[in-house]
């Protein structure tokens, strides 16, 4: 493959985001030679993806969020440090059109797809219409757009389980579950007020809704030049309030027969836009092994890496190459998966408390070690979770020949993760991916919002109690001080009594 | 330093009756404790849970430093005063540990008689004090005293160690830089309010805690002025208006917190500097001192036995082992301090008074701190004695002992009868602590012995007028002194006089010993010097 | 006098004393020896209880955080005095009085206000000094005596607030 710098039509790669994706993206930017620059708010001075990169640009906002949503600002910092291309990672504008549009005219290279693919996969209905078209299955819907009055009595038609939706939305946002047709009018203006709240947009959509459904995407490469692969499926169910928290791949829900025809169905959509760039298209999947097309998201997935994992492909070299300009060195052929990978994503969040996000310094950190154990993250320690941003802190992955092992390996790195300061998910995740629902596969999208009793933290045993007591004691100075100023004589009697 | 070898056989018929007697009073004496600590009329339990006070024992839990002794003096101070109706004379005294501070804690119990001061707690209170006094140990007072028991005032209040000595015994342990606080939890009316005055520091607690010189009651008697105790000497008035006491609290629980905390700004103590090494436990076990100790006031018994449960490893450096054999000298580590120990195994014999002389010197000499295990009959009498000069012996003794600079300890384990208590470092010469045994007695002579003096006096009376004591004459004098004596030499009425600083169950004494040893060396030790010893 | 550990939602009242070798830690009725000893950077071995423990631990402020047996804790020390004080009720808390005499500067709050300790209640000025009067607990106000421009004498009372219903927990 050519990887020698001279072959790229850019030098620098300015990587648009934060925390653990620009490092990620980073790596692989400075593991081909290329130059990694990174802008950042000033909230994220301390973060590795400011200490890896080549070039640190600042930039302003009036809130941390707001600076890197700011397009324009980060189109001036890419010119002033002679940057070629610009990787939005996830979130923030990975799929805005406009700013894929604007970084292209600025002669830029995004690094994403093209700015029509984004606006034709960036709206949930006028994918769900161009899937449809192309003749690739979706769940029986009505969409309020195509004749807003008849909206409601379309809806009833599909029929109950419902899933009420924002055409704008994303992230699980927004969405009710209508079982009871007869309360279809309340669910869908308090849908509406959300949807206008969360996106400024309150037009709906509904569709059947499967009831206990999986989530298996499919993660796909297109070079924009007729060239389309898909890089297998990860099972994505493990979900509270509709976001993921572990992932894995291959799919335990599958069968092999199932696990091609839903990638070639994934694959074949991408086909149908000439896809460019890595994105992942989404299914609700069913008990009865229906599945449904969900969304495309047109970026690099949060959950990539277990792909990664179990194929060796560096899913972020490949966008590299592709918004370079190169075709696809890759085909379906070189797409050998083997083995099990897990991720778990690790959230500064109180999960006893429903998922409560928290906040706080990371006093000591210590990602876990050992073969085919991936810390991937954004944070240092002596640096802290703040709220002004999402709480994820890091995603640690695993893998390994087979899913038990994968399990086991998976606990036992969630056992060595040393993460204090704040409070995180970690222990919740260990009792997690460790659960009997989670080994037979039981979990699916709403299951864990169904059993809240598998956040609550066990009590702990007494001895347990004692050594935390015992050592908070001692640790804490004043209570040492005092202990340690009892005459030796005295400490020795002890709590005698005449 | 060799151990002492043991010649006890633990499975004698002997060793087992003595040890079932001992066993026995030992846990009639832990009864009659736990009865003057807890035993309380529930009509004044219920008061004080009415006023939101806690018992002075809980108090106590609270003040102390967890996992750290406490050594109660006098617990049954007053036992046999006062028709027993005011157990430890109404207060509790002894040394434990605050904020890691040896302290000397002085509590008014108020679940007896509302705290009020009898006779003997004034004594007791006065002995603590002087305790604080000789050892430099800091203070805390607990103050929860509804004041001087009236109808015996005449007996506390004038004479030189009654009440006022309290508070003059402040100014002194002030002037001489040892610190003092007291928690106000009840009302200081009268001399009682000097306390918190007195004291370098002063907390008091909200609602309960008051000082006044004259109570409401008094003041509208005297001046007609109508008062709340609030007012008149309540936490907030005297801590923002009168600046009487220091720091108000909420709660009983905060009030010895911040007592707490006080004492945690207290000056670290320079201690004086005795040899020692680590601790060891005794190689022969203590409890078998109760299998020692002989049932009988007259039986003998050897005192390296019970030397061999008190000491670290039983080891003993014996002195003149093979010369005045009744009296046991020799240095051994107690509690890991270097001590050095004199033991009665018989009668003051001349030469055993001068060995004993002798090796109270070289304590002295040595900064070697003593201790004395009483078992005397007293010095030896008879002509050829005299002639010795057994008076000028003992008289030698008593300066060594009387002048020592090293701290003393005298532990009351058997018979303590005549001058040999005065050699042996009794009340009356300053040992810094004295401890006695349940079983221990102290007269100047034994009962019976007293008994017939009295009678040979009489007999002889009549035999100048030419007649004869009869039978019944003879036990009408005899019987009532051998009552009288019987029930003044026992250690319950030593302790209940306040003539020594408590009884100790024997196996405890190595532990009291080991308390009383470091409290005493907050002390400075001076150097040794002696008046005439008359040869 | 115990301590109070904050742990999740529960409160544990200890205490720890030092033994002839290693820690007590006193838990109500229980009395657990243990030891534990540094092992560089915020490592520790604790042995307790029969088992030896490879600790991670950190302290900030009043916060311990340990990882034990792979598990991360947050625990809260909360001193007794700092305790007493947030539980404390009543007494010279629910009164506000004049540390000198004055002018009042400005009147931050009204009679029924909730606050919260350190919230500031007034302004005053004497001696050419401004001076912000905070509020000395968690309440209501019961009593605001002056307004703004009106002069008063030192210990006047400036404000009350409602005596405090109940203990009000542990609230640090």
């Amino acid at each position: 493959m050519n990887d020698s710098l001279h072959h790229w039509p850019f030098d620098t790669v300015l990587v648009a985001n934060r925390g653990e994706i620009a490092a990620r993206v980073l790596r692989t930017v400075q593991r081909l030679g290329l130059k990694g620059a990174i802008v950042h708010h000033a909230a994220d001075r301390d973060t590795l993806g400011v200490r890896m990169a080549d070039i640190a640009i600042e930039i302003t906002g009036e809130t941390p969020v707001a600076a890197y949503l700011d397009g324009a600002q980060i189109i001036a910092a890419a010119r002033q440090c002679g940057a070629g291309a610009i990787h939005p990672g996830y979130g923030f504008l990975s799929e805005n059109a406009k700013f894929a549009a604007a970084v292209e005219a600025a002669g830029l290279r995004f690094i994403g797809p093209t700015p029509q693919q984004i606006h034709a996969m960036g709206d949930k209905v006028r994918a769900r219409n161009a899937v449809e078209k192309a003749g690739f299955p979706v769940a029986p819907s009505a969409i309020e757009d195509d004749d807003p009055a008849t909206f409601v009595a379309r809806a009833r038609a599909v029929g109950a389980p419902l899933l009420i939706k924002p055409s704008a939305g994303g992230g699980g946002k927004g969405m009710h579950i209508v079982r009871d047709l007869s309360q279809l009018e309340g669910e869908i203006a308090h849908a509406r007020s959300e949807a206008q709240r969360y996106f400024g947009d309150g037009r709906l959509f509904a569709e059947r809704y499967v009831e206990h459904p999986h989530h298996i995407e499919v993660q796909v490469l297109g070079d924009g030049q007729g060239h389309v692969i898909h890089v297998m499926e990860r099972e994505c169910s493990v979900q509270r309030r509709f976001q993921k928290i572990v992932e894995e791949t291959p799919s335990p829900s599958l069968t092999a027969e199932k696990r091609r025809e839903i990638c070639e169905t994934a694959a074949g959509i991408a086909h149908s836009i000439d896809y460019r760039n890595a994105g992942t298209v989404e299914f609700i999947f069913g008990a009865g092994g229906e599945f449904y097309f969900l969304e495309m998201n047109t970026r690099l997935q949060v959950e990539h890496p277990i792909s990664e994992e179990i194929t060796g492909i560096d899913l972020v070299e490949q966008q590299l190459w592709v918004a370079a300009g190169e075709k696809l060195a890759l085909t379906q052929a070189d797409v050998k998966p083997h083995g099990h990978a897990i991720e778990c994503r690790i959230y500064a969040e109180d999960a006893a408390r429903n998922y409560t996000p928290t906040t706080g310094p990371l006093l000591v950190l210590q990602p876990p070690a050992g073969e085919h154990v991936r810390w991937d993250s954004g944070v240092v320690e002596g640096g802290a979770v703040t709220a002004a941003f999402d709480p994820m802190i890091a995603k640690l992955i695993v893998w390994a020949e087979d899913r038990d092992a994968t399990i086991s390996r998976m606990a036992a790195a969630l056992r060595d993760t040393v993460l204090l300061g704040c409070k995180t998910n970690i222990a919740f995740l260990r009792r997690l991916v460790t659960s009997q629902p989670f080994h037979a596969n039981e979990i699916h999208t709403s299951w864990l919002d169904g059993h809240p009793e598998v956040a609550q933290e066990p009590a702990l045993p007494p001895d347990t109690l004692h050594a935390l007591l015992a050592a908070a004691a001692l640790s804490t100075k004043p209570l040492r001080d005092t202990a340690n100023a009892v005459p030796d004589l005295h400490a020795a009697i002890g709590a005698w009594r005449n | 330093m060799k151990r002492i070898e043991s010649k006890l056989n633990t499975a004698s018929a002997q060793f087992r009756a003595n040890a079932e007697h001992n066993r026995k009073l030992a846990a009639e004496f832990h009864e009659k404790e736990r009865a003057a600590r807890f035993d309380r009329p529930q009509r004044d339990i219920d008061r004080l849970r009415k006023q939101g006070k806690l018992t002075v024992r809980e108090r106590l839990d609270l003040l102390l430093d967890p996992g750290t002794p406490f050594l109660e003096l006098s617990t049954l101070a007053a036992g046999e005063s006062y028709d027993g109706k005011v157990p430890g004379a109404g207060c509790m005294t002894g040394i434990g540990v605050v904020s890691g501070h040896e302290v000397l804690v002085n509590a008014g119990d108020a679940s007896v008689k509302g705290g009020a001061w009898y006779p003997q707690s004034v004594k007791k209170i006065v002995r603590a004090m002087d305790i604080a006094i000789e050892n430099h140990i800091p203070v805390v007072h607990l103050c929860d005293s509804a004041g001087g028991f009236l109808p015996m005032q005449s007996e506390f209040f004038p004479d030189k160690y009654h009440a006022g000595r309290i508070f003059r015994n402040q100014a002194v342990l002030s002037r001489m830089g040892v610190q003092q606080v007291a928690v106000v939890l009840g009302h200081c009316t009268a001399g009682g309010a000097y306390i918190p005055a007195l004291s370098d520091y002063s907390v008091i607690k909200r609602g309960t805690g008051a000082i006044f010189l004259a109570g409401p009651p008094l003041v509208k008697s005297a001046t007609g002025e109508e008062n709340t105790v609030d007012e008149l000497g309540g936490a907030d008035m005297h801590t923002s208006v009168s600046g009487v006491a220091d720091y108000p609290a909420g709660s009983e629980e905060e009030a010895i917190a911040i007592a707490r905390d006080v004492v945690a700004q207290f000056k670290t103590p320079d201690k004086a500097r005795v040899e020692s090494q680590e601790p060891e436990a005794p190689y022969y076990d203590p409890a078998e001192l109760y299998g020692v100790l002989p049932q009988d006031i007259k039986t003998q018994f050897d005192m390296h036995e019970v030397i061999a449960r008190l000491v670290d490893g039983s080891r003993f450096h014996e002195y003149q082992a093979n010369y005045g054999k009744t009296l046991v000298c020799g240095f051994a580590q107690l509690w890991g301090y270097k001590i050095g120990i004199l033991a009665n195994n018989g009668v003051l014999f001349n030469d055993s008074t001068l060995k004993g002389t002798h090796f109270i010197e070289l304590c002295n000499q040595g900064r070697t701190p003593i201790l004395f295990l009483q078992n005397i009959t007293g010095f030896m009498v008879g002509r050829e004695y005299e002639r010795r000069g057994i008076t000028k012996d003992g008289a030698k003794m008593i300066m060594a002992v009387a002048n020592c600079v090293v701290p003393k300890f005298t532990v009351m384990c058997h018979g303590s009868f005549g001058a040999g208590n005065y050699g042996m470092s009794g009340r009356a010469y300053d040992s810094r602590f004295l401890f006695s045994w349940p079983q221990s007695q102290i007269s100047v002579m034994g009962a019976e012995q007293a008994a017939n003096t009295l009678v040979d006096v009489k007999a002889r009376q009549l035999a100048r007028l030419g007649k004869t004591l009869t039978p019944e004459a003879r036990a009408a004098i005899h019987d009532p002194v051998v009552a009288e004596f019987e029930r003044k030499q026992s250690a319950y009425w030593s302790t209940s006089e306040i003539w020594d600083d408590g009884i100790l169950d024997p196996v405890d004494t190595r532990n009291a010993l080991g308390i009383a040893i470091s409290a005493t060396l907050n002390a400075p030790i001076g150097d040794p010097r002696y008046g005439i010893f008359r040869m | 006098m115990k301590s109070t550990f904050k742990l999740g939602a529960a409160e544990h009242a200890i205490e720890l004393s030092r033994a002839a070798h290693g820690y007590r830690l006193h838990l109500g009725d229980q009395v657990i020896p243990f030891e534990m000893e540094s092992c560089g950077a915020h490592r520790a071995r604790l042995r307790i209880a029969g088992h030896t423990h490879d600790l991670r631990l950190i302290t900030a402020g009043d916060d311990v955080f340990i990882q034990l047996d792979g598990e991360a804790h947050a625990l809260r020390y909360v001193d007794p005095l700092a305790h007493f004080e947030a539980t404390a009720r009543g007494g010279a808390a629910d009164t506000i009085r004049a540390p000198m005499p004055g002018s009042i500067v400005a009147v931050a709050v009204q009679e029924g206000e909730a606050v919260t300790r350190g919230q500031a209640l007034l302004v005053m000025e004497s001696m050419k000094m401004e001076t912000t009067i905070t509020a000395p607990r968690d309440g209501v106000i019961a009593t605001v005596a002056y307004e703004k421009g009106q002069t008063f004498e030192r210990d006047a009372l400036l404000v009350a607030l409602q005596p405090a219903a109940d203990a009000e927990g542990g609230a640090a």
